[in-house]
């Protein structure tokens, strides 16, 4: 599907769903993901949007024609003795309901094909790379220079960031230790698995400073809910100064926790 | 109009309670089928306690209920105990019942491996309730993914093992149903009764028979090398081996699975809507086609399950269409049902509304199934709570729903004593209302961040979506309650139903209710699709005595 044909489904999504989150949004109760921070988490939200203005659609047209029946066909609403007609079916309808939700679903997985191939392809063109590592019960973060934050998992406590500067294009290769864990900060993309033995990336290109949240997404063992992920972006010359105390700590006989 | 008087064997009273060595060695598929659906309730019952706990324990942030352990071992029984031992349990049951009555047939094909079949359930029950007295259950969720069940990680309890033999025994109890369902249909139909007249909900059989034949070895596979894996020290699917091909074994079996319980879901709806609507079914035979559109389509899709693990992104393309594609059977078989409604006389019993409730949920749970599908959306909603929703409103708002229906349609023709319609009334609306407070809100804690299967949370954004949901559970809880007391109540006290009490379409309404062992006397002549109709049309329908007589 063409760029263009996207980007107006998105508008009249994004109008529709304006008109939805105002009506849903209360205590916390939004019908969408959080802003995204990152062109990739961008994307999928402007694919659940488009999405979304079909499944709209479907929904009412749907529900609305059930509703019909209930208060239209009822047997206390038909004359007395009214015998209805013994229709067995219709040939043109039935091809008409075979085409019909045929055309939306290649519609919506031609829509989101082009987004999985803009945003899900491996990249070589990447600034930085960190290597992610799951464990029982916590991620490790290599920047392939030395320097590794160690973020052990915590509910009680605020867990160690993972620093990324702005606006620089991180890949994250995933790597897991002992079982399967799953990377998930959900403002800035989708989830990516960590499997053992078995090659998986993702990335992000987060454009503005700031702290966000996520948690391991697989279970992995009893202490699967402390898995709690915090990323934190950081202006250039911040990460920079960042990672040369990292470095410094690094190479220090006893490295003090960051 | 002549009326024939049956002489009944003693041991066919009209009661539940008979003597207790009947229960243990019927081969009659009627008595079979209610062994099967009492079991599948019991393991409902055991499976909403563990609900219950569970929502109990996140209802607010940082509880301690429940411990991590006993958390992880809950989810995993309940996901168990709801899928292997409720819902396909219980319409394998209702498919017993009910099938050889519709195709005009005296017992199933093979009655003695019926019994056998049964029988090997609660031993499948039994084997996984012991990892809780043997110091630990399956704690991996129901996937039970590996490395996560391999020694290396799960090696203090039996929990998985015990799981894994119990999904063993259970695989071939499938697979001996699914023989005996597609034997006895093929070559025990009455005479008259060709496929084309086959009612929808023994076509919906047939579909799932095929599935669960062609699946169900897959499933026992996978346990089988994981058992090597566990106990003889091979490495399948370790870390030195292939976690991922776990995975694929798992939901090559896993999706169709869902299909296996909402088929015959479908073919309960496909029965109901036209008895109540006074209208044939719409589009016989797009209704059978779309059927096996969606066996075939069910064995296609299983990597959308794994979309976040890492594959090609041609690969995923294919399996997101193919996921998609689903939709279209779905779709026919959906405006099929609202199409013979439409124009119709359409009486709004408690089944009927059952039906209805299905319609409004499973739409939403089809719709949703859309979202998930398409694969960059799913990395998002993968393993969170909107995918809990998800499965649930196709799961309880689609399969549990039309089983509800079911209930109500046919517990006269099983017992002979309606349920009572003010409770059905009150079991409707409570567990409608209960349903959608627990699942509608409920993806929105999953686009917010919070994935699934984590035993507490200390986000307090979530608090109050949480508690809404605990407390609706309730509500279904509440629900089932009555549901049961209806049952219990009704089966002694109920208001005699008489033969045909909804004026049904198929063969089971043209015996007497509860049928005798032998089911007719006399086969009735099978002219079209709706025989019992075309017998009543023509003044033709022969009322068998009625069992029961009001006292």
């Amino acid at each position: 599907m063409a760029r263009s044909a996207r980007a107006l489904l998105t508008t009249i999504g994004l109008a529709a769903l304006a008109f939805l989150l105002s009506s849903c949004d209360v205590g916390g109760l939004s019908p969408i993901f959080p802003d995204p921070v990152s062109p990739n988490g961008k994307g999928i939200y402007d694919t659940y949007v488009g999405i979304s203005v079909v499944a709209i659609i479907v929904f009412i047209g749907v529900e609305a024609a059930l509703l019909w029946v209930v208060l239209r066909y009822r047997r206390s609403r038909q004359p007395a003795g009214y015998m209805p007609p013994q229709v067995h079916g219709h040939t043109g309808l039935e091809i008409g309901w075979t085409i019909a939700p045929l055309i939306i679903v290649l519609a919506i997985a031609g829509y989101s094909f082009v987004e999985l191939q803009k945003d899900f392809q491996p990249i070589s063109n990447q600034e930085m790379t960190v290597k992610v590592s799951g464990h029982q019960f916590g991620w490790d973060y290599d920047y392939l220079n030395g320097v590794v934050v160690h973020q052990e998992g915590s509910l009680a406590a605020e867990v160690t960031p993972f620093v990324v500067p702005t606006n620089t294009l991180v890949k994250l290769q995933f790597d897991a230790n002992d079982v399967i864990h799953s990377w998930w900060v959900p403002a800035i993309s989708g989830k990516t698995d960590a499997v053992p033995g078995y090659d998986n990336f993702s990335w992000l290109k987060i454009d503005k400073p700031g702290k966000w949240r996520g948690e391991c997404a697989e279970l992995c063992g009893s202490g699967h809910a402390q898995m709690q992920i915090i990323v934190q972006a950081m202006d250039k010359s911040d990460f920079e100064a960042w990672m040369a105390k990292q470095k410094a700590t690094t190479a220090s006989p006893s490295p003090s926790p960051s | 109009m002549a009326t024939t008087v049956l002489p009944r064997p003693k041991q066919y009273d009209d009661t539940f309670f008979k003597p207790i060595s009947i229960w243990l060695t019927t081969t009659d598929h009627k008595l079979i089928g209610i062994m099967y659906m009492v079991t599948s309730i019991i393991s409902f019952v055991i499976g909403g306690i563990f609900a219950l706990i569970i929502r109990l324990q996140l209802s607010q942030p940082n509880l301690k209920l429940v411990d991590a352990e006993t958390y992880n071992q809950l989810i995993s029984a309940h996901g168990v105990t709801m899928i292997f031992f409720f819902v396909t349990i219980f319409v394998t049951g209702i498919a017993n019942y009910m099938v050889p009555l519709m195709i005009g047939a005296r017992d199933m094909a093979f009655p003695r491996v019926n019994l056998l079949g049964f029988w090997l359930i609660p031993v499948a029950i039994i084997l996984y309730y012991c990892g809780f007295f043997t110091g630990g259950s399956l704690n991996a969720g129901w996937t039970g993914y590996t490395p996560l069940t391999e020694k290396a990680f799960n090696h203090q309890t039996f929990g998985v093992d015990f799981w894994a033999l119990s999904i063993i025994v259970w695989a071939i109890s499938g697979i001996m149903a699914s023989t005996n369902f597609l034997t006895t249909i093929v070559a025990l139909r009455a005479p008259g009764m060709r496929f084309s007249r086959l009612p929808l909900f023994v076509w919906a059989q047939i579909s799932t028979s095929i599935l669960l034949l062609i699946v169900g070895a897959p499933l026992a596979a996978a346990m089988i090398l994981l058992e090597f894996d566990r106990q003889l020290g091979t490495q399948f699917f370790t870390t030195q081996g292939r976690p991922v091909l776990y995975q694929h074994l798992f939901w090559f079996f896993g999706h169709p699975e869902v299909y296996v319980m909402i088929l015959p879901a479908f073919g309960l709806i496909s029965e109901i809507v036209p008895v109540f609507a006074r209208k044939p079914i719409f589009g016989y035979m797009s209704m059978v086609a779309a059927l096996f559109g969606i066996v075939f389509l069910s064995m296609t899709v299983w990597a959308h399950h794994m979309f976040t693990v890492g594959m090609n992104t041609y690969v995923e393309g294919f399996f997101m269409l193919m996921t998609m594609l689903i939709a279209v059977p779905t779709g026919i078989k959906f405006f099929n049902w609202i199409a013979t409604a439409w124009w119709g006389s359409v009486e709004f019993t408690v089944p009927m509304k059952f039906v209805f409730g299905f319609l409004a949920t499973f739409l939403i749970g089809g719709i949703t199934g859309i979202y998930l599908a398409s694969v960059p959306v799913d990395t998002q909603l993968h393993q969170s709570y909107f995918v809990v929703a998800h499965l649930h409103y196709v799961l309880f708002g689609g399969s549990v729903f039309a089983i509800l229906a079911g209930i109500y349609y046919w517990f006269p023709k099983i017992t002979g004593r309606l349920l009572n319609r003010t409770l059905g009334e009150w079991n409707f609306w409570t567990v409608f209302v209960g349903f959608n407070g627990t699942f509608l809100i409920m993806h929105t804690l999953g686009l917010e961040g919070m994935p699934r299967r984590i035993w507490t949370y200390a986000n307090p954004a979530w608090a109050t979506t949480n508690v809404i949901i605990t407390i609706s559970s309730f509500l279904i809880a509440f629900s089932i309650l009555v549901l049961l007391i209806n049952v219990v109540h009704s089966w002694g006290h109920g208001e005699i139903a008489g033969n045909d009490p909804w004026r049904g379409n198929t063969l089971e309404w043209a015996t007497t209710s509860p049928p005798p062992p032998y089911n007719f006397e006399r086969v009735p002549p099978v002219r079209s699709f709706m025989p019992v109709r075309d017998l009543r049309e023509s003044g033709e329908l022969i009322e068998a005595e009625p069992v029961l007589t009001p006292t």
